[in-house]
């Protein structure tokens, strides 16, 4: 027969033991769902940040495309009209001159202004037609309905960004704390089942809680 | 911690069951001493190292598994970023090419074309005039004419797009599609960049990252059954086998997402 306090001290140790190798357990499990979530939200952030960067580039050069041809063509139809206006003040300065001539070419004039309005809507009309690429054609044919939508995706990609960025840190702080749990543990382990060795154990434990709550605001 | 539990003096009855001790492990020896004992107690110690290798293996099998899937998991994360960076910087090639070439178009080209299709419009309408025209009126329009066909001379064979006939529309304008799209293949690399593509192929693998990631959970479980098996002796075998199916589960779950992903 054992003594008594003999056996009582072996049941201690064992449940230190188990107490131990519980906390190393729920350490190794949660370290790997930590870097589970770690992983996917690191992704999803970087996804996010160069989608959100190649829709703010396309939203430029749609932007600048369109600004160059919208200003291209009104400066032409401008430029129709003003040959018109011109032809106009020949006109009036022909009729109270009683310049035949002048009235001639005012004439004419005014009649080239309408023909160039003309080729000027047929030359607009190909701007973006084949055989533009499509991207091309695309970024001149942008209208500000489609900017728009463009810029609240882009905003939506920054903010997800800025979300699964979160969850990741959050993921790494429940992963370094998860270490320190993992080093208490071993610590522990070490000292064995007196009051330094329980109290290194308990410390881990309440680091592992931590760890868990981390692991919820990471998932939630 | 077992060396606390090994160290269970030979020959000492242990007045209890493995049960009640919590599962922990302890030798049971017969009082009688002599070779039976002494083998039972030989016996006993063999299957305890069997088994504590068993815990140790495990444990190995399932850190080295673990960081095998890590780092293959990293690898593929790492490529996934860098198609989504490839992605960013083409599309910003991309669009600086077309504006570049936008530019020339709508910048360098048209405003002096037009100008050169308003003159040759002019020009024409003048000519018509003074065909209908006798006298000081027809020699007028015929200088104002001549006088535009000058210009014309003088600017317009710098300009491709305004005398090319491919260009040229039936009412008197230009193709200015056909000549972005000209203009656009002198650089084919820039026409023929493909950030979406860039962007597919790093969805692709960002999946295949996430996914690798997956069996880092039955491995950390099989890693859990290991660290239990050791304090609790009466469930060992139990626990090592849940753990080895898990480990195994974990394994085939890394190659399948290695090979159909």
């Amino acid at each position: 027969m054992i003594e008594p306090e003999v056996a009582t001290r072996w049941r201690s140790q064992g449940a230190f033991d188990r107490t131990a190798t519980l906390l190393i357990g729920t350490v190794a499990v949660l370290a790997a769902l930590l870097a589970i979530l770690q992983a996917t939200n690191g992704l999803a952030s970087t996804r996010a940040q160069a989608q959100a960067a190649r829709l703010s580039a396309d939203a430029a050069a749609k932007i600048s495309a369109s600004m160059l041809v919208q200003g291209a063509t009104l400066g032409s139809q401008q430029g129709a009209l003003v040959l018109g206006m011109e032809a106009v003040s020949a006109l009036i300065v022909a009729t109270t001159s009683g310049d035949a001539g002048l009235y001639a070419v005012g004439t004419a004039n005014q009649a080239a202004s309408g023909k160039l309005t003309a080729a000027l809507t047929e030359s607009a009309a190909t701007s973006s037609a084949a055989p533009v690429d499509p991207y091309a054609a695309g970024l001149m044919s942008a209208s500000i309905d489609q900017l728009n939508a463009q810029v609240t995706e882009q905003n939506r990609q920054v903010d997800l960004a800025n979300e699964t960025g979160a969850r990741s840190q959050r993921a790494v702080l429940g992963l370094s704390l998860l270490t320190l749990a993992g080093v208490l543990a071993g610590i522990a382990a070490v000292l064995g089942r007196g009051r330094a060795g329980w109290a290194t154990l308990g410390v881990g434990w309440v680091t592992t809680g931590v760890v868990i709550g981390v692991t919820l605001l990471t998932v939630l | 911690m077992e060396g606390h539990v090994g160290g269970v003096p030979a020959g000492v009855e242990i007045d209890a069951t493995p049960a009640e001790n919590h599962g922990v492990e302890t030798t049971p020896v017969g009082a009688h001493g002599g070779e039976r004992a002494g083998a039972e107690a030989h016996a006993g110690d063999a299957h305890r190292d069997s088994s504590h290798r068993g815990v140790a293996v495990l444990l190995g099998l399932a850190a080295i598994l673990a960081a095998i899937v890590g780092v293959r998991a990293t690898a593929l994360s790492s490529d996934a970023s860098d198609m989504w960076q490839s992605a960013l910087r083409s599309e910003v090639k991309r669009s600086a090419g077309a504006l570049e070439s936008l530019r020339y178009l709508y910048q360098s080209e048209v405003p002096p074309v037009l100008t050169i299709l308003g003159t040759r419009i002019q020009e024409a309408e003048l000519r018509t005039a003074a065909a209908t025209e006798t006298g000081a009126v027809a020699d007028t329009l015929t200088r104002e004419a001549d006088v535009k066909a000058n210009v014309l001379a003088a600017i317009s064979s710098t300009y491709e797009l305004a005398t090319h006939p491919a260009y040229a529309l039936p009412g008197g304008g230009v193709n200015l599609g056909l000549r972005l799209s000209d203009v656009r293949n002198e650089t084919p690399d820039l026409v023929a960049l493909d950030p979406d593509a860039l962007q597919a192929a790093g969805d692709a693998l960002g999946a295949k990252a996430a996914a690798m990631t997956l069996p880092l959970l039955p491995l950390g479980v099989a890693a859990l059954f290991a660290a239990l098996a050791q304090p609790f002796a009466g469930r060992r075998r139990e626990l090592l086998a849940a753990g080895t199916a898990v480990l195994t589960f974990g394994a085939l779950a890394a190659l399948a997402v290695e090979a159909l992903a």
